[in-house]
């Protein structure tokens, strides 16, 4: 018998709209995978079994009443555990806010319910978000379910392996230096990051607030499309969201590629890259080409400003906002985060005023060079095969372990700053099993064509299909 | 270098009454000697005629076209 929980989130949307399967039943497909294989890769904080029980009941009872059913009716979520829900825990994967239970719900869970979703769970993450790797000292490390040693990506950690591993059709991350695309990359499934700006962040765990977006992972660029269809556009809970029009982004899904320009960079984002990896985003090309992209290596300009003013931006914005709790509590937090906060107390303001001053004109400089002569980039997401938990873990590894920390997410960490939306998507594997990362990026908003270049990429190829060893025995 | 640290704790536990909790801090905040030099390295970009700047508005006007 086929595993529901094998289903794409819009094949399982059809399913129920059919009476192929019920809500109830992807619901239990989804936890009876958590039962089996969450002792392993330990990809949720909090589950709400009876809650979810309740609301797939009433999902069936809408489809059984012939009630109008919105795009993604009677399905089972979890997300990473910053999104706040009425009168549900919201750990942030701290000490801190172990017991916090907030009052509102962010937007983003407003409008997927408003469309037929329903939570059941809060899932794994790098405490305040603020890893790129997945370690979490005060709920234990997310485990990568292609090889349970190595990292699944942060910060999204719970929400890139439980996806993988068919915990659920979808979740939402945040990104503010990568934190949707690293776990995509690392878990072999989808992620968007979206335009700064395209979907609001009401109700949602602030971290870096020039650079924190809301997106979701899911194990197709179709479902990805789904998702954000529901999520995106102006918010006035949010003021900084865009009051820009949403198009249909699942319209656009059509394989098309003709006169599509593919800019491969030969800066930054070949630096110290695993050959294996280049190779790798090198055939994904070909596979695009294939389909009428063309395939052209570009320079990008700035690379050295978007570095040094991004990181600045991060820094700042994450110290200022944990300010009181690393006067009163630095013991709460893990040794890998106190760390990394404290250093951004020394940035000075004027530091902090240009790196933000300069964004506009360095964003407008280099859309107008690169976007001129290329349509999307494509990169690494990772750029080397994927280090160990061990390998990783400041809190317990010698000086210098932060270094390979934090180089994770050197690939992602530039279309933060520039405010880009980037998509990652499997493209290979490597020698450890463990996936491999294609990261598409696009001008501002231009998500529908980010999409419909990683759906064409999936129509050849079968890398998100595959499923992870720890559900082998399943 | 421990000169720079030492200066850098005293000016956070000045500014922000924030100790350094742990080592890997103070090595992080030793570290930041590379951020002031890939800051210094792109210094003087800013131009008065940039200003005033809006990157939001940078977004709107770079952004991709209808297809």
């Amino acid at each position: 018998m086929t595993d529901l929980a094998d289903l794409s989130l819009t094949e399982a949307v059809d399913a129920v709209r059919n009476g192929d399967a019920t809500a109830t039943e992807l619901l239990d497909a989804c936890l009876a995978n958590i039962d089996a294989a969450n002792p392993q890769v330990n990809a949720t904080i909090w589950l709400d079994r009876e809650g979810a029980s309740a609301a797939a009941r009433a999902a069936d009872a809408a489809v059984r009443d012939r009630k109008p059913l919105g795009k993604l009716h009677g399905i089972p979520l979890a997300h990473k555990d910053m999104y706040y829900q009425s009168g549900k825990p919201c750990t942030c994967g701290s000490a801190l806010r172990r017991d916090f239970v907030p009052d509102v719900t962010a937007t983003v869970i407003e409008r997927m319910a408003a469309a037929g979703a329903f939570t059941f769970g809060g899932l794994n993450m790098a405490e305040f978000a603020q890893n790129p790797t997945g370690h979490n000292a005060h709920y234990g490390d997310c485990h990568n379910p292609w090889n349970l040693p190595y990292i699944t990506g942060g910060s999204s950690s719970g929400s890139g392996a439980g996806v993988a591993s068919r915990f659920t059709y979808a979740a939402l991350g945040s990104d503010t230096g990568g934190s949707i695309r690293l776990p995509a990359s690392a878990c072999g499934v989808t992620g968007i990051k979206p335009t700064q700006t395209r979907v609001s962040r009401a109700g949602v765990m602030p971290l870096s607030f020039s650079h924190d977006n809301v997106g979701p992972l899911a194990r197709t660029a179709r479902d990805c499309a789904r998702v954000l269809g529901v999520i995106a556009g102006h918010d006035p809970r949010d003021p900084t969201s865009a009051r820009i029009a949403v198009p249909d982004y699942e319209a656009g899904l059509d394989g098309d590629l003709r006169g599509l320009r593919i800019g491969l960079p030969t800066n930054h984002f070949r630096d110290d890259a695993d050959a294996e990896v280049l190779a790798a985003v090198e055939r994904a090309t070909e596979v695009l080409a294939a389909r009428g992209a063309t395939v052209h290596r570009i320079a990008l300009p700035h690379m050295d400003a978007v570095l040094a003013y991004g990181g600045i931006v991060s820094r700042v914005e994450g110290a200022a906002i944990h300010a009181r709790w690393m006067r009163e509590a630095p013991q709460d937090y893990a040794v890998h985060l106190s760390a990394r906060l404290y250093g951004g107390y020394a940035i000075p303001g004027a530091y902090y005023v240009e790196s933000l001053s300069r964004r506009g004109p360095i964003l407008k400089a280099f859309a107008a060079e690169v976007f001129s002569a290329v349509d999307v980039l494509a990169t690494p997401t990772i750029r080397f095969c994927l280090p160990t938990l061990a390998d990783t873990d400041i809190d317990k590894g010698p000086p210098g372990t932060e270094k390979r920390f934090m180089a994770v997410s050197d690939y992602t960490r530039p279309f933060n700053y520039l405010g880009l939306p980037a998509v990652s998507l499997p493209c290979g594997f490597d020698a450890n099993g463990l996936p491999i990362g294609l990261q598409i990026a696009g001008r501002p908003f231009a998500e529908a064509r980010i999409l419909r270049v990683a759906d064409a990429y999936q129509r050849d190829t079968d890398w998100h299909r595959r499923r992870p060893p720890v559900l082998a025995a399943r | 270098m421990d000169d720079f640290l030492s200066r850098t704790e005293a000016m956070i536990a000045a500014w922000h009454g924030i100790a350094a909790p742990n080592e890997p801090a103070r090595r992080m905040a030793a570290d930041l000697a590379s951020t002031i030099a890939a800051f210094e390295a792109v210094r003087d970009l800013p131009r008065f005629e940039d200003e005033p700047s809006s990157f939001e508005a940078a977004l709107i006007e770079t952004m991709e076209q209808p297809q």
